[in-house]
């Protein structure tokens, strides 16, 4: 609920009395509903939190109760729903599916989804193929409007798909084989991506350089890997990153690599931050003004090193750049994800359990994408060449 | 062939000794080098000899750029020329495409597939498309495409047939090629010797009547702009601050007044005292860098610094031989260069501190006299190059426009 005037006690009788009609009118209409969380609990953080291995216990019991065991049995035997219907089982299910893999980036997931749409389909000609792919594309999105990669990643592909499918002059098949190659070559294009970035930063690590690192982005354990790897002599300082614990993994991962880590408290960030050299950050979306949107805290640590002067670098793959442009942290849908505090809560107290914030571009230096280094505002060029 | 070896040789031993001073006469030193290698150089008559030019080139810069890597001149020099091979390559691929295709459809039959499975024709439009983007630089809507290798499918398709008519083409094409590349670098030459004029063109918009402009050490560069501000009867006053311990500001001085302006010389630690009363700051850099920041004589960091804290406007001045295509990660130290103490300290009279005889073996008097500053691109309001006037986070598109991606790392 947003908190922008002092009525929030008029607010809240308002959300309490329309707490009951909603849920009852989600149930009228299609069958898409159950596959829409009614509590806006973001998909992609809690399939983010999987991946680190922190589920609890009610968050299974949320996610069962939102999903109500559609999950194996529909899709192979519904012979008597629509074509359509099928289709849209197939595609999130597909999605799903290839989302759980670890290492998998999110927007390679989402076009692996869209090839499966491909090979399924049944149109003979490039226009139908288009438009059964955008509607794909649109109910992915539907399913879970937090994750921007996913966005990205659609948007990319069909982006791809129209304006090739204008340019060569082949024939169909030729053309869905060719979008078929290039939808699985995606995948060593995201690998590669990582391989660029950490490349490209290595100079950027000098020997005996503390670094800040938030969250557990993989690009940016690729690069610490890298550099390890170089022998460069440097220490990490990473943040607990609570509720996802990603502070602990990620210090297992380093010193796996024999490099000093230092945990520190997520509020202990401006106490250590004079003796850091640089703040190291993934993203989970890069928006139109080249600012970033990424694990809750990203905001604050990027505030306290401006204010004492320290670079701040962004690791992110050029396929996380969206069309989003937030004007403040609310200005975004909402991502929200529970979090357990290990007491009892008493029942009128609320939690902010918003999963991500936005960093404005003058708090970041220079982002590190496998397009090549960049300061902020060259995202908003980039975008235009491709959407315009 | 001998003959340009030892040019090049006596070209690094001069940079090596920092022989010349400046970075406009060093870019153009270094053109007219990279002209006579490639003039001389035996160009191969099948496959790629663009590729052949650019490996010649690449040796020869990569060793200039060892030679004095502080001087970023150089190194953005060779790399401007790499992208003028490139760049005439294409063209005269995509006229050769087009050439052809004009003469024989059937050839494209028999065509390497660059791009992916079962491409029964490649259409012209599809290679010259496919061929400008592999001189881009990577973006977002080349991402999903495949690596094209189509730079090479002119060559091949027309090495396929045998009728006079192609080989013919093929030999003027080979002749081209170097006649176009000479061309673009002459081109560059004249850029380069004529930037000053294309800047202080720009003199009139950004200087008004009564101002007062303070500026450090001394730049061919600003006396230009100022004085052409001068010739089209502006009235200004110019503050310069002396630039220890060359004292290059005192020439600056005499040169302004010598022109008639009117003229104060400051001491540099004087800048942040005086700087309330000053209009606008305009300083010549040595090098720009992709982020924008400013590479400067010693002391501008301190202007920039001031003038931010006072809001007054800090204008550069940058010739385009200036851009660097490169980013700066730690620019105090390595793209820096510490000259001779002796500038600083006589060393007669220091002879009893600065002995390295005594005790321990090093002196506890130590002198640093480095030459360069770098100001970070958040305290510089406007650069003005010969295209025109920009700001910092514009910098990485006129980089992108003369440099190609691969030439980053010679």
């Amino acid at each position: 609920m947003w908190r922008r005037s002092a009525s929030f006690i008029l607010d809240d009788e308002r959300r309490r009395t329309s707490d009951s009609p909603p849920m009852a009118a989600d149930n009228t209409t299609t069958a898409r509903a159950p596959f829409q969380n009614p509590d806006a609990i973001s998909a992609y953080y809690q399939t983010r939190a999987a991946h680190h291995g922190v589920i609890t216990s009610d968050w299974l019991a949320q996610a069962q109760a939102a999903v109500g065991g559609v999950s194996g049995e529909e899709h192979p035997d519904s012979s008597a729903a629509e074509l359509g219907k099928e289709k849209t089982f197939n595609v999130i299910e597909e999605f799903n599916g290839w989302r759980k893999q670890p290492d998998l980036a999110e927007a390679v997931a989402a076009i692996r989804a869209l090839a499966a749409v491909i090979r399924a389909s049944e149109a003979s000609t490039m226009m139908e193929l288009e438009i059964e792919l955008k509607k794909a594309s649109d109910t992915l999105k539907l399913w879970d409007k937090t994750s921007i990669s996913l966005t990205a990643g659609c948007d990319l592909f069909i982006r791809y798909v129209t304006r090739t499918s204008a340019l060569e002059y082949e024939d169909f098949n030729s053309a869905k084989s060719r979008l078929l190659e290039r939808a699985e070559k995606f995948g060593e294009i995201s690998c590669k991506a990582r391989k660029i970035i950490a490349m490209l930063s290595q100079d950027f690590i000098f020997d005996g350089c503390t670094i800040l690192v938030h969250g557990l982005s993989r690009v940016v354990l690729e690069i610490l890997k890298t550099a390890a790897q170089n022998n460069k002599l440097f220490r990490v300082l990473c943040t607990e990153g609570r509720p996802d614990g990603t502070g602990v993994l990620l210090s297992n991962e380093l010193s796996k690599l024999d490099v000093p880590v230092k945990l520190l408290l997520d509020s202990a960030v401006a106490y250590s931050m004079d003796e850091v050299d640089m703040v190291f950050v993934g993203a989970d979306g890069v928006v139109e003004s080249g600012g970033i949107i990424n694990m809750m805290g990203t905001y604050q640590i990027a505030l306290v090193a401006h204010s004492m002067n320290k670079p701040v670098y962004v690791a992110a793959e050029s396929y996380k750049f969206a069309r989003l442009y937030p004007l403040d942290q609310k200005d975004m849908a909402p991502a929200l994800r529970p979090i357990e505090f290990g007491v009892k809560i008493p029942a009128k107290v609320e939690v902010e359990m918003s999963a991500r914030d936005y960093t404005p571009p003058q708090y970041l230096t220079l982002l590190f994408t496998d397009l090549g280094v960049l300061s902020p505002s060259v995202v908003s060029d980039e975008l235009i060449q491709l959407y315009l | 062939m001998p003959d340009v070896q030892s040019m090049v040789l006596e070209f690094v031993n001069k940079l090596r000794k920092r022989k010349i001073e400046g970075s406009q006469a060093t870019a153009r030193c270094t053109v007219e080098l990279l002209r006579s290698v490639i003039s001389h150089h035996r160009v191969p008559h099948h496959a790629n000899q663009a590729s052949a030019l650019i490996d010649a080139v690449k040796a020869v810069g990569a060793q200039l750029v060892a030679a004095n890597p502080v001087e970023l001149a150089v190194g953005n020099v060779v790399r401007r020329v790499l992208h003028i091979i490139r760049e005439e390559d294409l063209s005269l691929a995509t006229a050769a495409v087009a050439g052809l295709d004009l003469l024989d459809a059937s050839d494209d039959d028999e065509d390497v597939n660059g791009k992916g499975i079962g491409y029964p024709a490649m259409s012209a439009a599809v290679v010259a498309a496919a061929a400008r983007s592999t001189l881009r630089p990577p973006s977002l809507q080349t991402l999903l495409e495949g690596t094209p290798e189509s730079a090479t499918v002119p060559y091949t398709s027309s090495s396929g047939a045998d009728s006079e008519s192609k080989t013919a083409d093929k030999s003027s094409i080979t002749r081209k090629l170097k006649h176009d590349v000479i061309e673009g670098v002459n081109q560059l030459i004249h850029e380069i010797a004529g930037c000053h004029e294309q800047i202080a063109e720009q003199a009139i918009e950004h200087i008004h009547q009564n101002e007062v402009i303070l500026t450090l050490g001394s730049s061919r560069t600003v006396l230009e702009f100022l004085c052409a501000a001068k010739e089209k009867k502006r009235s200004f006053r110019v503050f310069v601050a002396e630039g220890a311990p060359r004292y290059q500001g005192h020439l600056l001085a005499k040169d302004l007044v010598a022109r008639g302006l009117q003229t104060t010389v400051i001491t540099d630690s004087a800048v942040f005292a005086m700087i309330s009363r000053v209009n606008m700051v305009i300083i010549g850099a040595h090098a720009v860098m992709a982020n924008g920041g400013v590479i400067g004589p010693v002391g501008v960091n301190m202007a920039a610094l001031a003038a931010k804290k006072h809001a007054v406007p800090f204008v550069v001045l940058a010739g385009s031989h200036k851009l660097c295509p490169l980013y700066p990660h730690n620019p105090e130290v390595l793209l820096n260069e510490l000259r001779s103490p002796s500038e600083l300290l006589d060393f007669g009279e220091f002879s009893d501190c600065l002995d390295f005889g005594s005790g321990s073996g090093s002196p506890l008097l130590q002198v640093v006299n480095p030459t360069f500053d770098y100001v970070p691109p958040s305290l510089v309001s406007l650069f003005i190059t010969d295209t025109g006037g920009h700001i910092p986070s514009y910098m990485y598109r006129l980089i992108a426009d003369y440099y190609s991606a691969d030439d980053l790392v010679m």
